[in-house]
């Protein structure tokens, strides 16, 4: 996999082959279904109950998958109470920042025609795009069981024939996309 | 944490993974004291997020400078957390919130 990036005054561009492209959508995608509040429009003007009829549509997120509980982790480490209580002031307002930033980086790479031209990443998008790598890698990462540092060795030590070899590369590519992405700034 | 040259992985040494049982869980402090208790924000090692893109979220979100931003992501990296604000507890939600919004691993505490 090759990757070119260039930045010219307030933006980054970014050469991606179409496959690369069309992974990295695929993947945001599913992230977005993963997180999306999936929010009916309330019928009503008055914001109340706009607010109300937001709220009784969220859909909860399952905590027991393990992405979930990395991605809105507990505030409060030794405070169960407390930390739902943060949860359910904060987590429809994450879960919809999250979703407006994956569909930032989705909009960029269908304006890229599948990588046909450069992605374009403008320097206001930035951590648009960071937000999104990263949620990507920790997903992945929770997938492939990465807990700890140790856990890296493992997971890099799989034969080409186990389908977590593929899942690791990809996880290193994002890696390398975020770090060049990183560096880029002025 | 992890480091990366864009072809090479430095791996961490171990750390501890999670929050450590050992902070005593306190009552919660009548309303005249948690207004008056300093609190703080913390955020954990972990083996995913990039050297570089916490620091990135340090100098971004705290306004940091570059060099303090960097020292701070090192005490993560090395010691496994790091007190990254301290203020009150609702200044703290904010940051912990922005923290996970940024996906680092982070918790509040009292000081």
């Amino acid at each position: 996999m090759k990757s070119a990036f260039k930045r010219t005054g307030s933006l980054i561009r970014m050469r991606l082959t179409d496959y690369e492209a069309g992974l990295l959508t695929s993947l945001v995608q599913q992230l977005v279904e993963l997180i999306d509040v999936q929010a009916a429009e309330p019928e009503t003007s008055d914001p109340f109950d706009r607010w109300q009829a937001e709220l009784a549509s969220v859909e909860p997120l399952d905590r027991t998958d393990p992405v979930i509980s990395r991605l809105f982790p507990d505030a409060y480490p030794h405070d169960p109470a407390a930390s739902a209580e943060f949860r359910r002031l904060t987590q429809t307002r994450q879960r919809n920042d999250r979703r407006d930033q994956a569909e930032v980086v989705l909009a960029a790479l269908e304006e890229s025609g599948a990588g046909e031209r450069p992605v374009q990443v403008p320097l206001a998008e930035l951590d648009a795009w960071l937000k999104t790598l990263t949620a990507l890698r920790l997903s992945l990462a929770s997938r492939l069981g990465i807990r700890t540092a140790d856990d890296i060795d493992g997971v890099e030590s799989l034969g080409d024939d186990d389908p977590r070899s593929y899942v690791y590369r990809v996880y290193e590519w994002l890696a390398y996309v975020t770090d060049s992405l990183i560096s880029l700034q002025p | 944490m992890v480091a990366r040259c864009n072809n090479g992985r430095v791996t961490t040494p171990h750390l501890p993974d999670q929050p450590s049982g050992a902070t005593v869980t306190r009552e919660r402090p009548a309303e005249a004291e948690q207004t008056l208790t300093p609190w703080v924000t913390i955020v954990w090692d972990d083996p995913v997020n990039l050297m570089s893109y916490v620091t990135h979220v340090f100098s971004t979100y705290f306004g940091y400078p570059e060099e303090r931003a960097a020292e701070l992501m090192l005490t993560v990296h090395n010691s496994g957390k790091a007190v990254v604000s301290t203020g009150t507890r609702e200044q703290m939600e904010i940051d912990v919130d922005a923290m996970h919004g940024y996906g680092l691993w982070s918790t509040l505490e009292p000081a």
